[in-house]
C-alpha cells in the first residue's frame, strides 16, 4: 500500500498549498467527528457496569466506578433465573456455529458456480437471489416456520440453524468476488490441461478465495449472532432462546424500562449494560482476529485486472 | 458472442410476456372473489378437553414478580411435574402470549398449561383464533367451584367473563386511590383533599409556595386509568356485544381535562412520567394510582423512606354521592384448554390466586376476597407505609368504576401514542382529546368492534 | 476483466468437439455446486415467498380473494403512516450510509497512513458488533439527557427529557443513527476492501496526469467500485424496509410511547399475531417486496450490476 506518490513529492504551489490545508482540514474533521460518534458510546458502554444505577445518572458519564460495583452487577446478573445468560451464550454459539458451517458449505461452491461456470438457470438462479435477498424477513418468518412445523422441527436446534444458514448475500458476495477477481482464462487452461471441475474448485478457486471466506463466514455468523426476530417467534421456551432474545428479557425485567414486572430484581441498568457488554464480546474477539485478513485477503486476492 | 446476445435479447422477452398473461388472468380472477375479511371463528363454549395423562408434567408461564409463588409451590408439591418458564408477564401491553398461542394453534402443540397474563389477554384467549383451532382458555367454570369464584371482589372477574363463561382467575386488583407524603403534608400544614376540586386547588397552592413539587403524574401509558376512568369518562365502554361506546367530548372526560390542563401549566402534574428514566422521586407529594404504587414506585422506584407514605380514600367530585374509581392492571392466570393434565392445572391456578398461605405474602394486592384480608394482615405488606391501608384498600377494591371495558386492544395504546406526544410537545389535554378519540375509535374499528358515539 | 480477457475465453479456436465436452462437463458441475444452496433457496427463500404470495390473494378459507386483502390493508388507519415513516427513514438512511461510506473509505484509502487507516477501521467497525437488541439499549442511554455523555449536546438542541427525545417526529433520525452506528463500519470496511483493489497502476496514472485526490476519488476510484456501491443500496434498502427490531424496542423502552405500527413490517407483526389475519400480513409483506423489487430494478439496470455474469 504506498500513499506517496510522485504528485506528493513534487513541490506545490502556493495555491495548491493552501488548498491543500483545506482539503486536510475536511479530512481531519470528517474523521473525528466519525471517531466521537462511533467510539463514544462504546466508552460510555465500557465504564457503565462500574457505576450503580444512581451514579450513571449524577456522575461524569464517562467516569470510573468501582470494580466492586462491577463485581456486584456481575453477582446480580450471573444469578437472573439461575445464571440462564450462559444457557443463552451457549445456544447463540451453537446456533451461529452450525449456521456457519452449512452456510459456507452451500454458498461457496454456489457462488463459484454461478461466476464461472455455465448452465441453464444461472441468470434465473441470480435473479431469484437478489429478490430473495430483499423480501422482507417478518413475510418470511411465517411460512418458514409453518414448513419447520411441517417437519417436525419446531422445539430442535435445526429450527433455527436450518434457514440461518440460508444466507443469499453470502452467494452474492462470493460471486461478486469470482466475477470480478478470478480470471476466467486461468481456469479454461486447468481445464484443458484436464483437471477435472472439482480439481478446478478445490485447487485453483478456492484457495484464491479465503479472503471472501473469511468474510462470509464473519458476515453470516455476526448476523446469525445478533438475529432476533426468527428465534424470538420461533422458540417456545426461554432455555432455548439465543442472548439476543434473552437481552429482550433482560430488558422487560428490568425496574428502569418495566416498573411493575421487575420489583425485587437486580436486573438494573448496570446489569443491563454488563450483559450487553457479555454478549458481544465473541463477536469482538472473531472481529480482533479476522480484522487483518479482511483487508489485507481482499488486497491479496485481487486480480489487478 | 453476436449471436448470444440475440437469444439473450429474446430469452429476456420471455418473463415479460409471463407476467402479463398472469396479470390478464389476474384481472379476469378479480370478478368473482371473495370477501378479504376474516370468517368469524364461530362460538366459544365448545370446550373439549385434551386426552387427560394423569401425571403428566404442567408447563407455567409466569413473570419474574410471580416466580417466587410458584416455586414456593414447587417446594410444597414435591410431586407435581412442573416446568417453569419466566416470559414478560403480557406487562406494558406485549403481545408475546397471544403470538405464541397463535403459533402453537398452528403447530397443534407447545401450549403452556397455566399462564400469568394481562386481563386483555382474555378477549382472544376466549375464541378460537382459527376456524380450526380450540379457544386457549378453558372455562375456569367447569373446573373451579362456584363457591371459590364467588368469593373474589366485586366485579374482578368481570375481566374474566365472556359469553356467559369465565375464563380466568384474578391475580390481584390494581385499585386507584389516592397516594401522599405525609411528612411533608404535615410539615406544610396541607390537607388531604376529598374531592377533585380540592385537589385541583392544593395542586395550585403547591406550584405557587414548592415550585418543582408534584402532585400526580399524566406521563405514564396508564396514565388514563387513574385519571379518566376514576372520572367514569366513556372511552372504551361496550354497550352491546361487540359495540363499543368512545365518546370522549363526554362532560365526564372534559371535566377530567379542564382539570389538569391548568396544573399542567402550573407543572404540579408531571407531564413526564413515574416510569420514565430520570424520573425524579424525591419531589412527589402526591400522586393518584393504584393500590402496587406504595411498594413498587414510592418504596422501590423512589427510594422515599419509610413511614412518609400514605393512602388516602379516592377523589370524588363535588356534589356526587358515590365514589367511583379506576383500576390499573392487575394480573390473572389462565388454564389452558388444551392441559393434558387439566387438575393439576387447574389445582395450582387456584392455589396461587386463593391459597391464604400463598396469598398473605403476595406482591400485589389479591383479588381473592379472604386472601386480601390475610394480606393486609400481614405486617410486612404494610409496615412502610405511615399509616394503615386497610380500610382504603378494601373500600377502593368495591369502588372500581365497571364501565371501562376490557378490549381486545390495549387502552395504553392510543393514549401513549396520540396523547403522550402531544402533552410532551406542549398541547393542553383538552386540545388533545379530539385526537385521542380518533386514535381509539381507529384502534376499535380495526380489532373489529361497531364504534358508537352516543 | 479485460476485453482481451474475455476475446480470448470466447475465442473461436476453443471451439470444437473438445470445448463441447468441455462445456457439458462444466455445466453438469455447475448443478452440483449449486444444489446444495439451491435446495435451501427453494425451501427458505422461494417457497415461504410464493406462500405469502399465495396468502396475500386469499383468505382465512382458503378463498381467492383477488386484491381484496390488499384493498383492506391499503384502508387500514396505519398503512399510510408506516410506510410514510419508512419512506422518510429510508432516504435519509440511503443518501446518509451511501455517501459517508464512500467518502470516508476514499479518505481512509489514500489520504491516511496504512496503519492508522487499520487501527480507524476497526474503530469504525467495532459498534457492529453491537447490532440488533443491543445497539438499541445502548441508544436508548444515548438519548437520554439525565445519563448520555452528549447530555450537553441534546440539552442545546432543547431536549431535556428522553420523552421529548422520542418525539414521533424524531424517530427517523434516531433509527438511522442506530443504523448507522451499527452498519456502517462494516461497509466502510467493504468500500476500503473494493478501493484496495483498484490497481495502483490506474491512481499513479491520475496522478501522473495531474488529478487531486478528490477528482481521482470522484473519475477514478468511485466509478471503479460502482457495483460494490449498488449492492450496499440495495443491501441497505432492503434493511431498512425490514425495519422491525429496533421500533419495536424503542416501543418497549419507550413505556409505548412509540407507536407499535412504526414500520410496515411491525403493521404485519401486528395483523398477523394480534388479529390473527395472516392473509393482511402477507399482502403488507407482497407490498414490500413489490417496493424493493421495484429500486433494486432500477439500480441494477441503472448500474450494469449484472454485466459481468452475462458474459
Amino acid at each position: 500500500m504506498t500513499t506517496s506518490s510522485p504528485a506528493q513529492r513534487v513541490r506545490p504551489a502556493i495555491g495548491q498549498r493552501s488548498s491543500r490545508f483545506v482539503s486536510t482540514l475536511v479530512v481531519i474533521v470528517i474523521l473525528a467527528a466519525l471517531l466521537v460518534f462511533f467510539v463514544l458510546p462504546a466508552i460510555w458502554l465500557l465504564l457503565a457496569p462500574t457505576k450503580t444505577a444512581y451514579q450513571m445518572e449524577h456522575s461524569f458519564p464517562l467516569s470510573f466506578g468501582s470494580f466492586s460495583q462491577l463485581d456486584r452487577a456481575w453477582q446480580h446478573l450471573t444469578s437472573f433465573q439461575g445464571g440462564a445468560i450462559w444457557g443463552w451464550l451457549k445456544n447463540s454459539a451453537v446456533y451461529s456455529a452450525g449456521a456457519l458451517v452449512l452456510t459456507l458449505a452451500t454458498s461457496v461452491p454456489a457462488g463459484y458456480a454461478l461466476a464461472l461456470t455455465k448452465f441453464r438457470g444461472r441468470r434465473l438462479l441470480l435473479t431469484v437471489t437478489l429478490v430473495v435477498m430483499i423480501m422482507p424477513s417478518a413475510a418470511l418468518v411465517l411460512p418458514i416456520f409453518l414448513e419447520l412445523n411441517l417437519f417436525h422441527l419446531i422445539g430442535t436446534v435445526w429450527s433455527i440453524i436450518l434457514p440461518f444458514s440460508f444466507y443469499p448475500f453470502g452467494v452474492y458476495l462470493v460471486y461478486i468476488y469470482f466475477a470480478t477477481s478470478l480470471p476466467r482464462d486461468m481456469l479454461s487452461a486447468a481445464r484443458i490441461d484436464g483437471a477435472s471441475e472439482w480439481r478446478v474448485f478445490s485447487r485453483i478457486a478456492l484457495p484464491l478465495a479465503r479472503p471472501v471466506i473469511g468474510l462470509v463466514a464473519f458476515f453470516s455468523f455476526v448476523g446469525n449472532w445478533n438475529n432476533f426476530f426468527l428465534p424470538y417467534l420461533v422458540l417456545p421456551s426461554s432455555s432455548q432462546f439465543p442472548i439476543q432474545v434473552g437481552l429482550n428479557q433482560l430488558l422487560s425485567s428490568t425496574p428502569s424500562f418495566n416498573p411493575v414486572a421487575g420489583k425485587g430484581l437486580d436486573i438494573t441498568s448496570p446489569e443491563l449494560a454488563l450483559a450487553i457488554i457479555i454478549a458481544i464480546v465473541p463477536v469482538l474477539v472473531l472481529f480482533l482476529f479476522s480484522q487483518r485478513a479482511l483487508v489485507s485477503g481482499m488486497l491479496a486476492g485481487s486480480t489487478k485486472g | 458472442m453476436r449471436s448470444s446476445r440475440i437469444t439473450m435479447a429474446r430469452r429476456r422477452r420471455r418473463p415479460i410476456a409471463l407476467a402479463a398473461a398472469v396479470a390478464a388472468g389476474a384481472a379476469l380472477a378479480l370478478s368473482g372473489c371473495a370477501s378479504a375479511t376474516q370468517t368469524d371463528t364461530g362460538s366459544s363454549s365448545a370446550f373439549k378437553e385434551a386426552t387427560q395423562v394423569p401425571g403428566s408434567a404442567i408447563t407455567v408461564w409466569t413473570d419474574s414478580t410471580r416466580l417466587p409463588d410458584v416455586q414456593k409451590y414447587q417446594k410444597e408439591h414435591p410431586d407435581v411435574k412442573m416446568n417453569i418458564v419466566t416470559y414478560d408477564g403480557s406487562a406494558d401491553g406485549s403481545t408475546y402470549l397471544q403470538t405464541k398461542v397463535q403459533l402453537f394453534d398452528r403447530t397443534g402443540k407447545g401450549w403452556p398449561d397455566v399462564v400469568f397474563a394481562s386481563p386483555t389477554d382474555v378477549t382472544w384467549a376466549s375464541v378460537p383464533t382459527s376456524p380450526s383451532a380450540q379457544a386457549f382458555a378453558a372455562p375456569v367454570d367447569q373446573l373451579v367451584p362456584t363457591s371459590t369464584l364467588d368469593n373474589f371482589a366485586k366485579g374482578s372477574l368481570s375481566p374474566c367473563q365472556v359469553g356467559g363463561h369465565t375464563y380466568c382467575l384474578r391475580n390481584d386488583i390494581a385499585q386507584v386511590v389516592l397516594w401522599y407524603n405525609k411528612t411533608l403534608m404535615d410539615r406544610w400544614g396541607y390537607q388531604v383533599p376529598t374531592t377533585w376540586e380540592q385537589y385541583q386547588a392544593l395542586g395550585e397552592k403547591v406550584a405557587k409556595q414548592h415550585p418543582g413539587y408534584v402532585i400526580g403524574s399524566i406521563g405514564d401509558t396508564n396514565s388514563q386509568e387513574s385519571y379518566f376512568w376514576s372520572s367514569q369518562c366513556p372511552a372504551q365502554q361496550l354497550v352491546a356485544q361487540n359495540t363499543l361506546k368512545v365518546d370522549l367530548s363526554s362532560p365526564d372526560c372534559t371535566r377530567m381535562a379542564d382539570l389538569l390542563d391548568p396544573l399542567i401549566a402550573d407543572k404540579s402534574v408531571s407531564t413526564q412520567g413515574f416510569f420514565t428514566q430520570g424520573f425524579n422521586g424525591s419531589k412527589v407529594l402526591m400522586a393518584v394510582g393504584p393500590s402496587w404504587y406504595g411498594q413498587y414506585v414510592f418504596d422501590s422506584a423512589f427510594k422515599t423512606p419509610a413511614k412518609e407514605i400514605a393512602a388516602a380514600p379516592p377523589l370524588k367530585w363535588d356534589g356526587q354521592t358515590a365514589t367511583y374509581t379506576g383500576d390499573v392492571g392487575g394480573g390473572i392466570w389462565m388454564i389452558s384448554s388444551h392441559s393434558t393434565n387439566i387438575k393439576a392445572a387447574t389445582a395450582l391456578a387456584e392455589w396461587l390466586t386463593t391459597s391464604t398461605s400463598n396469598l398473605e405474602n403476595a406482591p400485589t394486592y389479591p383479588a381473592y376476597v379472604p386472601g386480601a384480608k390475610a394480606w393486609l394482615a400481614n405486617p410486612a405488606n404494610k409496615d412502610y407505609f405511615a399509616d394503615d391501608v386497610t380500610q382504603v384498600f378494601i373500600n377502593a377494591a368495591n369502588e372500581v368504576w365497571t364501565g371501562w371495558s376490557n378490549t381486545k386492544f390495549s387502552d395504553a395504546t392510543p393514549w401513549s401514542n396520540a396523547v403522550l406526544p402531544a402533552l410532551t410537545a406542549g398541547k393542553s389535554l383538552s386540545a388533545a382529546l379530539p385526537t385521542w378519540q380518533t386514535a381509539i375509535v381507529n384502534e376499535a374499528k380495526s380489532a373489529g368492534y361497531t364504534v358508537v358515539t352516543k | 476483466m479485460t476485453t482481451a480477457e474475455i476475446e480470448r475465453s470466447t475465442a473461436p479456436a476453443a471451439a470444437g468437439p473438445a470445448r463441447r465436452s468441455q462445456r457439458r462437463r462444466a455445466g453438469l458441475a455447475g448443478y452440483l455446486f449449486v444444489s446444495g444452496y439451491t435446495a435451501m433457496l427453494l425451501a427458505f427463500g422461494v417457497f415461504p415467498t410464493g406462500y405469502s404470495i399465495y396468502l396475500a390473494f386469499t383468505n382465512n378459507q382458503g378463498q381467492f380473494t383477488g386484491l381484496g386483502q390488499f384493498t383492506k390493508v391499503i384502508q387500514d388507519f396505519r398503512f399510510g403512516s408506516a410506510f410514510i415513516n419508512i419512506g422518510v427513514y429510508l432516504v435519509m438512511w440511503l443518501v446518509l450510509v451511501v455517501i459517508l461510506t464512500v467518502v470516508t473509505a476514499v479518505i481512509l484509502r489514500s489520504r491516511v497512513r496504512p496503519g492508522l487507516s487499520a487501527v480507524l477501521r476497526f474503530l469504525f467497525y467495532l459498534p457492529g458488533a453491537l447490532a440488533g437488541v443491543a445497539s438499541v439499549l445502548v441508544w436508548l442511554f444515548m438519548l437520554s439527557p439525565s445519563v448520555s455523555p452528549a447530555s450537553g449536546l441534546l440539552r442545546a438542541l432543547g431536549f431535556s427529557t428522553f420523552d421529548q427525545v422520542l418525539a414521533p417526529s424524531n424517530l427517523p433520525v434516531i433509527l438511522v443513527l442506530i443504523a448507522f452506528w451499527t452498519g456502517a463500519g462494516g461497509w466502510i470496511v467493504v468500500m476500503y476492501g473494493a478501493l484496495n483493489n483498484i490497481p495502483d497502476e490506474v491512481l499513479e496514472a491520475a496522478r501522473a496526469d495531474g488529478a487531486g485526490p478528490w477528482r481521482t476519488a470522484w473519475h477514478i476510484q468511485i466509478p471503479m467500485i460502482r457495483k460494490w456501491i449498488v449492492y450496499m443500496g440495495i443491501l441497505a434498502f432492503a434493511s431498512g424496509t425490514q425495519l422491525f427490531v429496533e421500533p419495536q424496542l424503542l416501543e418497549t423502552a419507550s413505556l409505548q410511547r412509540v407507536s407499535p405500527t412504526w414500520s410496515p413490517n411491525q403493521l404485519a407483526y401486528v395483523f398477523a399475531f394480534q388479529y390473527g389475519d395472516f392473509n393482511a400480513a402477507a399482502a403488507i409483506s407482497v407490498f414490500l417486496l413489490v417496493l424493493g423489487l421495484i429500486v433494486a430494478t432500477l439500480l441494477v439496470t441503472r448500474s450494469g450490476l449484472f454485466k459481468v455474469g452475462d458474459e
